[in-house]
């Protein structure tokens, strides 16, 4: 059985719905660029990021939950007043964030492994 | 393996297998430990790379009320930051006021709510928390989140919040413990019923109305905002307000809060806290000058009577590191050595220095410099600007006035002053009887600057140009060859041309 959970969403409205489903859970969100058919993101940094992100996915606490999300074309992501930006006051993508907390990393913190274990691990 | 137990060899488990830390040709696990992770601390481990190996230790004790938090120390958690944000939430409160003089329509009544502000405080002290966290990550500073102590000159023993022991060996240690607020030792139910400073920052609820014990910038400080957002306040000063500070200002200081709204019960001493059956504070006290005995009805007593230095589980004695007896703080010679070689200490701990995160921060960066033979450079004390964040703002550099007659001689100083109006009080008809500057200066010569002092609104961000003057050795011809910005409260620092000698009426006249 996987020590946690692991979600898929695209958007913010389906990012929020994912949420209130999960209330009091320990929630990890990672929002990427999206992902064209052949599974590559427009964003050069998220394509980086991702393998060490899930490279130290083994180290999420028990009974925790991992929103993958995307959050949608280049476009969409270089208006400054999309959801992410104003409502969840995201910088750039990608973004490794612990819910609910002020816990994150951005763009080339997320290229290093030990910060992302050090999230994972630490209180 | 117990025959090679012997001498100075340290032993670290690692599951079964004892391995010996210090291999034989004496090397350390850490170059440089630092216990205190706080203003000072992460200064000096952050600054401590050019190939260190450095560890922070961290370790909050809850108070008495159980109240705890993360990295960063005091200056994060309970002192500098939340302070200076609930002090801006206060100050919003007289500015809405103000608004409607200046044409807003806002509709009565406007209430705070303590939560809101709470939460938006936690918040930004939690991001501090976690940046410091990534920041000593990134440098490669080992963090371990244990209450440290000293085993020998060469060896912490750091312990978890469950008992797990952990050793380490490290060729420089530094001690940056900082200190805690004190509880007074012969009140009954004073550690029972009242808050520190430490539990102030962490309320979940509203403090309601408030009984501050105490006349440090902190008493006062917390008196202000809570008086700002709406509280029933009172400050308990057993004799002088802000000691240490120029006493004149003191008094404009406090005469000004006593003006805008909190109550102060002068030369009183409490006797005693009891907690009523409906859960509030029943305060018994002593008025010194009449002798007479007084009660009242608090919701909340905070205990603003000092800080004590944290020295007491660190095993100091045992090492022989010598202690300020009076004080309790570590004895340090100009480069922050104690009197044990490879023992170092700063910051609010250290005897002597400003309990300030500024020059913490500046003599951990220094220290960690000096260790990696990177530097010989020393902390310079002298000349620290500071600002005490009450309603009305006080600024200072040098010396007090009563300071500077000491060192010098009444007859050798010029003391140049001035009462003046900001500009934005006109308008909100507000009352700027307390504004005023102070500039202490050599009678003759050069008549170099001695001491500045300034009240007024945002006096941190005045004084902070004038403190590199101050540096510098300016003079008052300095001062009154520069041109002011106009209009601004800081040009009347420039401005200042009557001396108290003269017995003229320093009042500034509009321009």
């Amino acid at each position: 059985m996987a020590k946690y959970e692991e979600v898929s969403v695209r958007g913010y409205d389906e990012f929020c719905q994912a949420v209130s489903e999960r209330k009091g859970k320990d929630i990890f969100a990672y929002f990427s660029g999206d992902k064209d058919d052949q599974g590559k993101s427009w964003c050069p940094d998220c394509v980086k990021a991702e393998p060490v992100v899930r490279g130290e996915m083994a180290h999420l606490p028990e009974g925790s939950v991992f929103i993958y999300c995307q959050v949608g074309e280049r476009a969409y992501w270089k208006n400054p007043n999309n959801d992410f930006k104003k409502t969840l006051k995201l910088s750039g993508v990608p973004t490794l964030l612990r819910y609910g907390t002020p816990q994150k990393l951005v763009e080339e913190e997320c290229f290093k492994a030990d910060l992302v274990k050090m999230m994972f691990t630490e209180d | 393996m117990a025959a090679l137990c012997r001498g100075r060899h340290r032993w670290k488990k690692t599951n079964c297998l004892y391995v010996p830390t210090r291999n034989l040709t004496g090397k350390y696990d850490y170059d440089l430990v630092v216990i205190g992770g706080g203003s000072g601390g992460l200064a000096c481990s952050k600054e401590a790379q050019f190939g260190q190996k450095v560890a922070v230790l961290d370790y909050v004790d809850p108070t008495v009320k159980g109240t705890k938090w993360g990295l960063g120390g005091t200056c994060v958690n309970v002192g500098c930051i939340p302070k200076k944000l609930i002090h801006q939430a206060a100050l919003f409160g007289t500015a809405l006021k103000d608004a409607k003089k200046y044409g807003w329509q806002i509709s009565e009544p406007v209430c705070h709510d303590w939560a809101t502000m709470m939460e938006g405080v936690q918040n930004h002290v939690r991001s501090l928390n976690w940046g410091h966290r990534v920041q000593l990550q990134d440098k490669k500073v080992k963090y371990l989140n244990f209450k440290g102590s000293l085993v020998d000159e060469h060896t912490v023993k750091g312990l978890t919040k469950a008992g797990k022991e952990t050793i380490l060996t490290a060729k420089n240690i530094v001690i940056v413990t900082g200190g805690r607020p004190k509880y007074p030792t012969n009140i009954p139910g004073a550690v029972e019923h009242g808050i520190t400073s430490d539990d102030m920052f962490w309320l979940k609820k509203s403090p309601g109305k408030t009984l501050v014990v105490g006349a440090s910038y902190v008493a006062l400080e917390c008196a202000g905002f809570l008086t700002g957002i709406g509280l029933d306040t009172t400050v308990m000063v057993r004799s002088i307000a802000l000691r240490g500070f120029d006493q004149q200002m003191a008094g404009l200081v406090t005469d000004y809060m006593e003006t805008y709204g909190t109550k102060f019960a002068w030369k009183c001493v409490p006797k005693r806290v009891d907690k009523l059956s409906s859960g509030a504070l029943q305060v018994t006290w002593t008025d010194t000058q009449t002798g007479g005995e007084h009660q009242d009805t608090y919701d909340s007593v905070l205990w603003a009577v000092g800080r004590a230095p944290e020295t007491k589980a660190l095993g100091l004695d045992k090492l022989g590191v010598k202690l300020n007896q009076e004080t309790g703080k570590i004895v340090l010679a100009t480069d922050e050595s104690t009197s044990v070689p490879n023992i170092y200490a700063l910051g609010d701990i250290g005897e002597g220095r400003p309990e300030l995160t500024p020059t913490a921060i500046k003599a951990g960066k220094l220290l960690a410099r000096r260790l990696a033979g990177q530097s010989a450079e020393l902390m310079n004390y002298d000349n620290v600007p500071t600002t005490v964040f009450t309603p009305l703002e006080y600024g200072c550099v040098g010396l007090s006035e009563e300071e500077a007659e000491k060192r010098h001689g009444k007859d050798n100083i010029e003391v140049y002053h001035a009462f003046y109006k900001p500009l934005e009080f006109t308008v909100a008809e507000r009352d700027a009887s307390q504004c005023y500057i102070k500039v202490v200066c050599k009678r003759f010569g050069d008549q170099t600057i001695l001491g500045l002092h300034f009240t007024g609104p945002n006096a941190g961000e005045v004084m902070q140009g004038f403190a590199m003057g101050f540096q510098c050795g300016a003079t008052y011809s300095h001062l009154s060859q520069t041109v002011g910005i106009h209009p601004t409260c800081a040009e009347e620092v420039v401005k200042v041309n009557i001396t108290k000698h003269s017995g003229l009426d320093a009042t500034v006249t509009g321009c």
